[in-house]
């Protein structure tokens, strides 16, 4: 037993954080215009490096390791607050392998395809091999080829198209392009049965892994911060009232980062608690994003408050986090479906 | 990274719960007075006499010199079992007996620490003075050396089961003259030493049955010789095992309250209705502590990992600061549950006994503001 990566995932790290720090650093939001990113210039570099194709198996063109690397380096994403369009490709390549279309499965990983991602919105879902329905939100999709939808029965690879009253709206996290639109009954390019894979549970454990980035980032941003700026002659995280916010980030931080280690191990051995474990991580990991970030902004004052700050962008892309395959409030629900695992 | 246990660590697993499963005292376990002496020592013994005592503890002393993750297994299990936790031989066993492994010279090893494990030997716990709380270093309690003996004079309080121990762990201060931090020792103090007066103090569970003590010594005599690791070192001696000697040991709790919270489910969905459970804040409440209860096994697997990397570190703290504030949102939401009944003999509904013990959990050991500035400070590195 053992949560700390090994030395070949610790190199997997390195190299990653060393790559987002040069190319993806958090200031290049400022350069950009008002809405959207261009990180889909990473997804060609990231592929090549084999970062997208983590848990594919290689003939399909991937690396073929587990649920654990790839909670690895979606923590470092978090960390870069990277387009969410890189869960379209991550999840999309498993569906294409999973489906056996390898030429997909190998445009995917070498970044040639584009996939936006659907997150439903409040009406009811229809998911099966032969429709596919409902009305959502697309994430990253104004460039898409393919859109991801999943949901607790499936997963499905919808070509963009399909989507019909496509509106852009104003997005609160305006990193990210966001339409509404509405899917008439579709037969996906390609559908994964729940019972065939857990693509869902492995979105939820991805999307928490991602989470616990923004939750352990915003901490060592407030950290920082506390330790800088000066008021009444002292550095402010000398003060208890500072000082123990810091250490509130900090406990959730390593509850949110410990349970989505477990539960990505659970995940790759396919135990049957693995949506028990990956719910609770989300559970916890979302949690721990949106106070951090709601703690990183009040330490850093009036300028946390502002635009310019990059504060609010991990506040807004926490909310993102909360919602996509279920917000905390349906998390909650769930995991109090599941009956008590056995180890 | 990886979930598994060796085989020999699952043989272990499975001899553990055999054992456990077949010599876990019967009966409800009484909190009070002679009686829970009497039940804590004869299980600590059982545990002893079959071998199972002191899992990480060297063999020459009584123990089994086996690494942590035997030690988790062990916690595990014991939890599983639904063994009893017998918090008479806590101090002894968690911090007097590991901070004696630890920094103990060989003829302090030899005497005090099997005594420990068999539980012949109950250890009670001198740090807090009625003015030296949460500010432990400036602490009062003096200590005179006159010829090889130390000749102690003071005052400690908040000494859990006192009246019932025959050990102390002591925190005198050996040179006055000295900055506050560097003057200290930490000295083995024997209870049954003359010029020392017990106070009884009750606590909010039992207001009629004594539970802490406040101990006078007026000019007490122990051996200069019952000092460990060395004179005016007791502050660094104290602080080293503190931490994460205590965290381990938490481990067994942080499963006790998994389950418990499975069995809250089970009753809730009975008092409520297990249809209305999901949109009801009871509901909504059992389902974050459900998470919180994985989040807080999985800190323990990683607290575990970091120790066997040799590097325990200050992020234990981390873990202990998570399942103590977990435990009392458990044991209030508990109360929830049971609704009025709840208002009616707390002392033979453990549910209702365990929510009001557990408001020590914050305060016990440090309180968990005081636990918040170390995380600040010796994990974040913030400045004090």
């Amino acid at each position: 037993m053992n949560l700390l990566p090994d030395s070949q995932q610790q190199q997997i790290l390195d190299t990653l954080s060393g790559l987002l720090r040069e190319k993806a650093p958090i200031d290049r939001f400022r350069e950009h215009g008002e809405v959207g990113n261009e990180d889909d210039r990473l997804w060609p570099i990231l592929g090549d490096l084999g970062f997208l194709g983590l848990g594919i198996s290689d003939s399909f063109g991937g690396v073929g390791l587990s649920a654990a690397e790839e909670v690895l380096v979606y923590r470092e994403f978090g960390n870069q607050l990277l387009s969410v369009g890189v869960f379209g490709l991550t999840l999309g390549a498993r569906i294409a392998a999973l489906g056996g279309d390898d030429t997909m499965c190998r445009q995917i990983l070498s970044g040639s395809l584009i996939i936006g991602v659907a997150s439903s919105l409040h009406t009811p879902v229809q998911m099966s091999e032969t429709a596919c329905a409902g009305a959502f939100h697309l994430f990253e999709a104004s460039k898409a080829d393919l859109i991801l939808l999943m949901n607790e029965q499936g997963a499905a690879l919808i070509t963009a198209d399909q989507f019909v009253e496509r509106k852009s709206v104003k997005p609160m996290d305006a990193i990210l392009t966001l339409e509404r639109s509405q899917l008439p009954a579709s037969r996906p390019a390609l559908w994964i049965d729940a019972s065939d894979d857990a693509l869902h549970t492995r979105a939820i454990l991805l999307a928490s892994a991602y989470a616990t980035g923004i939750a352990a980032t915003t901490q060592s941003m407030a950290v920082e911060y506390a330790k800088i700026r000066e008021q009444f002659g002292k550095p402010i995280g000398s003060f208890q009232a500072v000082k123990h916010l810091c250490a509130e980030m900090a406990i959730r931080s390593e509850a949110a980062q410990s349970q989505c280690l477990f539960s990505a191990l659970v995940v790759a051995e396919d135990r049957d608690d693995k949506d028990f474990q990956a719910i609770s991580s989300k559970i916890t990991s979302v949690d721990a994003a949106l106070q951090n970030a709601a703690s990183n902004i009040q330490i850093h004052g009036a300028f946390g408050f502002t635009a310019e700050a990059n504060a609010h962008h991990f506040l807004k892309r926490a909310h993102v986090m909360d919602q996509l395959w279920g917000d905390l409030r349906h998390q909650r629900a769930r995991l109090l479906s599941l009956p008590t695992p056995a180890t | 990274m990886d979930l598994h246990f060796s085989a020999e660590d699952q043989q272990f697993r499975e001899m553990a719960r055999d054992w456990l499963r077949d010599n876990i005292p019967a009966g409800r376990r009484p909190h009070h007075g002679e009686e829970m002496r009497t039940f804590d020592t004869a299980w600590q013994k059982t545990q002893f006499d079959a071998g199972w005592a002191g899992i990480s503890w060297p063999t020459e002393y009584g123990g089994l010199g086996l690494d942590l993750t035997r030690q988790l297994i062990w916690y595990e299990e014991y939890a599983r079992a639904g063994a009893p936790d017998n918090h008479l031989c806590f101090v002894g066993l968690n911090h007097a007996g590991p901070t004696i492994v630890s920094h103990g010279d060989e003829h302090q090893k030899r005497k005090y620490l099997k005594p420990v494990l068999s539980g012949e030997s109950i250890w009670c716990q001198g740090f807090s003075e009625p003015n030296s709380g949460s500010d432990l270093a400036s602490l009062s309690t003096r200590a005179e050396i006159d010829g090889d003996e130390l000749v102690i004079t003071g005052s400690k309080i908040w000494t859990s089961h006192g009246h019932l121990s025959d050990m102390q762990e002591l925190l005198v201060r050996t040179d006055p003259d000295a900055p506050k931090h560097k003057g200290i020792s930490w000295v083995i103090f024997d209870m049954k030493v003359a010029g020392l007066e017990l106070r009884p103090i009750n606590i909010m569970t039992a207001p009629n049955l004594p539970h802490f003590v406040q101990c006078f010594y007026d000019e007490a005599r122990i051996p200069l010789a019952n000092v460990v690791g060395g004179l005016n070192n007791g502050w660094k001696i104290a602080m080293s095992t503190l931490g994460f000697e205590r965290g381990t040991a938490q481990i067994k709790d942080q499963i006790r309250y998994a389950h418990l919270v499975e069995e809250m489910i089970t009753r809730a969905k009975k008092r409520f209705g297990s249809e209305n459970l999901h949109t009801d804040e009871i509901g909504s409440r059992l389902a974050q502590l459900r998470a919180d209860m994985a989040a807080a096994r999985a800190m323990t697997y990683m607290t575990v990992s970091r120790a066997k990397a040799g590097n325990p570190g200050a992020e234990s703290s981390l873990m202990r600061a998570m399942v103590g504030q977990v435990q009392q949102k458990v044991r209030r939401l508990a109360l929830d549950i049971i609704g009025p009944e709840a208002l009616e003999n707390p002392d033979e509904d453990d549910w209702v006994y365990f929510y009001l013990r557990t408001f020590s959990t914050t305060i016990a050991a440090g309180t968990s503001q005081i636990q918040r500035n170390i995380i600040g400070e010796r994990v974040l590195g913030l400045p004090k």
